[in-house]
């Protein structure tokens, strides 16, 4: 797999505040990659920096081989930043047309990228509207779409579903995996398990500094874990489920969820455990091979 | 964030065409500039002839013109165009401060430079805005210009020829004197916050400015020289066709670079 993005060292310092404290990762062509943190943790702040629209106080940032900003990436690399709004005396057809004749297409190819964008984004009855007519749901699923105009190598989606009813963010997660395969998406959002759906890499920023940088699928780590959602409180689970013969260790994570450790060796596990809790007469509502994203970020220190 | 691409800025210049005339704001503006012109035209430019030729008149307004340096212009047989240019070379300089007042200090505010920047290189932004400005002030003199030459030619057809010519050269004269005023809103738009602030900045600019370079040049005759920051520091002049071709052309197009070049540094530098 191919490098898209390489960051050595990455600070970025206003004022008295540390933003971003020597931050370095390596991001890959392939499954969409996710930024997590608290708020005010550098999230927006690497995003600006990726993007060329701030420049780092130090280390180095390097896009397909080119400096954030480049011309070289125009086209190739596009973003929905955050708040970032369309010219509301414009109409978003007009406005997204231009952006794709600055992108190098003809004004005949800029208008249908234009309609085919916003088709994309379920939009496209809108396209003769002006940005002030939309509701903000609208308005942010519009911006996804100047996203896509011109079938980029590197999409950042810095919120994306924020603020958008929940059937409308379950179109835009479906969007995204959809066009997984065409391009890499870097997605930040706060909604964890909306994150762990979609992505394959995790880089998880807190006060400036990655803390986290690893595959969620790692096969190493999560194949003797197993995390069991109930569906209500029910006595006794940790101490009942100690009791099976393969399993190490068992704690609960957050209320009525648990983290089973097992033996390696153990065979079926899965199935063991399942049946053991339809015996007990137990109503699970999820099983989850290994952590989920939420444990492995926040809970990880109790493991 | 330096290179400047030919189609891009291309792209982008002509995009300021249809801010102004495809959006409301810009064609109020239109419709305002043009109610302005319409008054010009029917009255003083209408009656420029009978004002500077009517006996009661002619000797008041050859004194007045020879006292302030303008009676090159009593002798143009086309006096409509010599009043149309002493409008217009103050009026023009003024009109642009509030037009180009939002060139991409709006785009900042609302984020959509965010956009733009990923599409085209920041030099390319500015110079795009600005040169989409100084495409849509030379049309308005364009058309304000044709206006005056039909005014002229309905009350002496023999002199459309001479007027047409003399036209060109006004044109010429006027395109180089907004430039620097044009330049300058660039300029100003790279570290105001609001377009609102961008002219409010240039009338300071302009007030403030010259008071303290009057009173530094009152006690120090050498700082005179600073008057040739303020753009149209050549003006007056100009406006008595007794300027040297440094003067009317030289300073203002060396103004634009100075300014230009600035605001490019600041520009590529600033956060988005």
């Amino acid at each position: 797999m191919s490098t898209l993005i390489q960051a050595n060292g990455l600070s970025k310092q206003y004022g008295a505040k540390l933003a971003l404290d020597q931050v370095s990762f390596e991001v890959k062509k392939g499954a969409p990659v996710a930024l997590v943190g608290p708020n005010g943790a550098g999230k927006t702040t690497l995003f600006s920096l990726l993007c060329g629209y701030i420049m780092p106080t130090s280390g180095s940032l390097s896009i397909v081989g080119h400096r954030p900003g480049a011309s070289a990436l125009f086209g190739k690399l596009s973003a929905l930043p955050q708040d970032a709004q369309l010219d509301p005396r414009f109409s978003i057809a007009h406005q997204l047309t231009f952006y794709g004749q600055l992108q190098g297409l003809t004004t005949k190819q800029s208008q249908s990228e234009a309609l085919r964008v916003l088709e994309l984004v379920g939009l496209a009855e809108v396209a003769k509207q002006r940005s002030d007519d939309l509701s903000h749901g609208m308005r942010k699923r519009v911006t996804i779409g100047q996203a896509l105009i011109g079938k980029p190598e590197i999409v950042m989606l810095d919120e994306a579903t924020a603020g958008l009813d929940p059937i409308h963010a379950r179109e835009v997660r479906e969007l995204v995996s959809n066009l997984s395969e065409e391009a890499t998406f870097i997605l930040s959002s706060h909604d964890l398990t909306e994150l762990e759906r979609l992505c394959g890499q995790v880089l998880h920023l807190d006060k400036g500094k990655i803390t986290e940088h690893q595959a969620n699928s790692n096969i190493e780590q999560t194949q003797h874990h197993m995390t069991i959602l109930f569906a209500e409180n029910y006595p006794n689970i940790e101490q009942s489920i100690q009791s099976l013969a393969a399993v190490n260790r068992v704690y609960m994570s957050q209320a009525k969820e648990y983290v089973v450790e097992y033996q390696k060796t153990a065979s079926l596990f899965d199935i063991e455990l399942l049946k053991y809790c339809h015996q007990q007469g137990w109503r699970y509502r999820q099983l989850v091979n290994g952590h989920t994203l939420e444990n492995q970020i926040f809970t990880q220190e109790k493991i | 964030m330096t290179q400047l691409n030919p189609k891009r800025l291309l792209n982008i210049t002509l995009f300021e065409l249809t801010r102004l005339f495809l959006t409301k704001r810009g064609l109020l503006a239109v419709a305002a500039f043009t109610i302005c012109w319409l008054l010009i035209l029917r009255y003083p430019v209408g009656q420029a002839v009978s004002t500077m030729s009517s006996p009661e008149l002619a000797a008041v307004a050859q004194h007045i013109f020879g006292v302030i340096g303008l009676s090159k212009l009593l002798m143009w047989p086309e006096a409509e165009l010599a009043m149309y240019w002493l409008i217009a070379l103050y009026s023009f300089p003024i009109f642009c401060l509030f037009l180009c007042s939002d060139q991409i200090v709006g785009d900042r505010q609302r984020g959509t430079l965010r956009f733009l920047s990923l599409r085209a290189t920041r030099t390319e932004i500015l110079f795009g805005r600005f040169l989409g400005q100084v495409l849509i002030l030379a049309i308005l003199i364009t058309i304000t210009l044709v206006a005056t030459v039909a005014t002229l030619a309905f009350r002496e057809s023999s002199l459309l020829l001479s007027g047409l010519n003399r036209s060109l050269v006004l044109f010429f004269y006027l395109v180089v004197t907004v430039l620097p005023f044009i330049a300058l809103m660039t300029f100003l738009n790279t570290i105001a916050r609001s377009s609102r602030l961008t002219v409010i900045m240039a009338i300071l600019f302009f007030a403030v400015g010259n008071i303290v370079v009057s009173l530094m040049s009152w006690q120090l005759p050498i700082f005179a020289i600073l008057n040739y920051i303020f753009p149209g520091v050549q003006l007056e002049q100009v406006a008595g066709q007794n300027a040297d071709l440094f003067s009317s052309i030289g300073i203002p197009l060396l103004q634009t670079v100075v300014l230009l070049v600035a605001a490019q540094r600041i520009f590529s530098r600033s956060s988005l």
